[in-house]
């Protein structure tokens, strides 16, 4: 799976899904357009390592809503880091959010941070690719894309919206040599936390709903972004990948494979 | 299909699929508020066209990018009928603008109007539904919530976030009875009703390319889809019947996306 000397753009790269990310292709020699909202303070450590290792890389920080300042900073990248080959949009806002009661502010707030700086992103960078003929796009997605949370209604919509982008821009940058895929991301430590919900039950022993009872980590995600961002996916375009170790086949939390305590259950 | 004594509201009744809805929920016995923003003689037909028929309706306005105008409709609905059983949101922006055509503004117009105005809808209704501890919400969206169109991102990017929310609001909403559920219709045959500002369809070159009738091959049936045929399904959606049915997406396409 090679990727060495490509020209990768990362939003997000301050996350712990970024940080792993840029970790696994630098490790593969790809180059980097890291867009940082710490301006490269919270990536301190991969910085220093990209460094050592000798790789080409910018840390920028643009607002990703703005497709003008996007295609800009992706243009002045191009001199010291070259074109720009591969897009991970990697923006994963939660904020509860009820259809009840939420606000319209939290409503743009993570409308915008996530599904409208998708298209601004994709907008800016599949111009770049459709020209050059070639380029990988990977939104990293959520299962709940599909699965309802019952705490952030519009991270999920936010997350449906992403997922019609990449269908459609399967087809519209496909027909330029551009292959676009997303990433619907399960259950990983501590999303009980960041939706947790008192509509759905769904993160309630959440480990023990993946078969294998282990959750999955970043790493996991980063080995399929290098997968979908090398040459080896060439045929990979308009997919919807579900990594979540099943965790979405569980129904009516039946044959858990959890240890009961002592004497059976209460 | 008996629906007699039940309040309807249908936004974006003055053209199309929601004239076609709101007609066919009054021929069922159903009160129907006919919403409209700009399409004011289109509501007016709607209103004749059930008074026709013997159905009793009224009309309403807002603009549904903004809250308190909608909020005001709603009150303005269960002021005149005393309560509200059925929100039929289907007052929906289609550009057709090309994939790099639309920009940061035309993204907010149509998310402002096709996201936030469902969902601000079902915000309005809820608080009536609530207390009657029934109701039912309807989102309009289309088969391209699930399947690109590949003639405006944006407006699939909305119908994908609707497909969302009409989960979301359907488990979140079901301890107080109210049902919610997504419909997704393909094409329809609406007449030459579209949006003002929308760019055609397909561009000219694309008309020229193509055989006459060549997009009905698509159709195992032979023709596209009517408001009627939509307006049968809302019908059932808001009938006693279908009291178990919700968080489902029903697509009325005659099968075209199987071919």
């Amino acid at each position: 799976m090679n990727i060495h000397n490509k020209t990768v753009f990362v939003t997000d790269a301050d996350s712990r899904s970024g940080q792993a990310i840029v970790q696994s292709l630098a490790d593969a020699g790809a180059r980097f357009i890291l867009n940082s909202t710490s301006d490269g303070k919270n990536i301190e450590d991969i910085v220093a390592r990209m460094q050592q290792q000798g790789l080409k890389f910018i840390v920028i920080n643009v607002d990703l809503c703005q497709r003008a300042a996007i295609a800009k900073a992706l243009e002045q990248a191009t001199e010291e880091v070259g074109s720009v080959d591969v897009l991970i949009h990697n923006n994963n806002l939660v904020k509860p959010a009820s259809v009840e009661h939420s606000s319209e502010e939290t409503f743009f707030e993570v409308l915008n941070y996530n599904a409208k700086s998708a298209l601004m992103c994709t907008q800016a960078a599949g111009e770049i690719m459709a020209a050059n003929k070639s380029g990988k796009i990977i939104y990293v997605s959520s299962i709940h894309a599909e699965k309802p949370t019952g705490s952030s209604f519009v991270y999920s919509a936010s997350k449906g919206a992403v997922k019609m982008l990449s269908h459609e821009a399967a087809l519209t940058l496909g027909r330029d040599g551009v292959q676009v895929n997303t990433i619907e991301l399960g259950p990983v430590e501590g999303d009980n936390d960041r939706f947790a919900s008192e509509v759905s039950h769904l993160y309630e022993d959440y480990q023990y709903k993946v078969p294998s009872t282990e959750l999955g980590t970043y790493e996991d995600l980063a080995n399929l972004v290098l997968f979908l961002a090398s040459d080896a996916s060439r045929y990979m375009n308009g997919s919807d990948i579900r990594m979540d170790g099943g965790f979405l086949m569980h129904y009516l939390d039946v044959k858990m494979n959890k240890p009961w305590p002592e004497g059976g259950a209460t | 299909m008996n629906l007699s004594g039940k309040i309807a509201l249908v936004t974006g009744a003055g053209t199309g699929i929601g004239k076609g809805v709101a007609i066919g929920l009054a021929r069922q016995g159903a009160k129907v508020a006919v919403h409209y923003n700009r399409s004011d003689a289109g509501a007016k037909d709607t209103l004749e066209q059930i008074q026709a028929i013997g159905g009793d309706a009224i009309i309403v306005q807002a603009n549904v990018q903004n809250k308190d105008e909608i909020v005001r409709m709603v009150k303005e609905v269960v002021d005149h009928y005393g309560r509200i059983d059925v929100l039929v949101s289907n007052a929906a922006l289609q550009l057709n603008y090309r994939f790099f055509e639309h920009d940061e503004t035309t993204f907010d117009r149509m998310m402002q109007t096709n996201l936030k105005g469902y969902w601000q809808c079902i915000q309005a209704v809820v608080p009536y539904m609530k207390q009657q501890q029934s109701g039912r919400i309807m989102l309009m969206s289309s088969i391209h919530g699930k399947r690109p169109g590949d003639f405006d991102v944006v407006y699939s990017m909305t119908k994908g976030g609707i497909r969302m929310l009409g989960r979301e609001a359907a488990v979140e909403l079901g301890k107080y009875g109210i049902t919610v559920n997504t419909l997704e219709p393909g094409a329809v045959d609406v007449g030459k009703q579209s949006a003002r500002e929308s760019k055609p369809f397909l561009d000219e070159a694309e008309v020229k390319r193509r055989k006459p009738n060549e997009f009905l091959k698509k159709f195992p049936m032979g023709r596209v889809g009517k408001p009627a045929d939509v307006a049968s399904l809302v019908c059932f959606l808001a009938s006693d019947e279908s009291e178990f049915i919700t968080g489902s997406a029903i697509r009325l396409d005659g099968a075209s996306v199987h071919l």
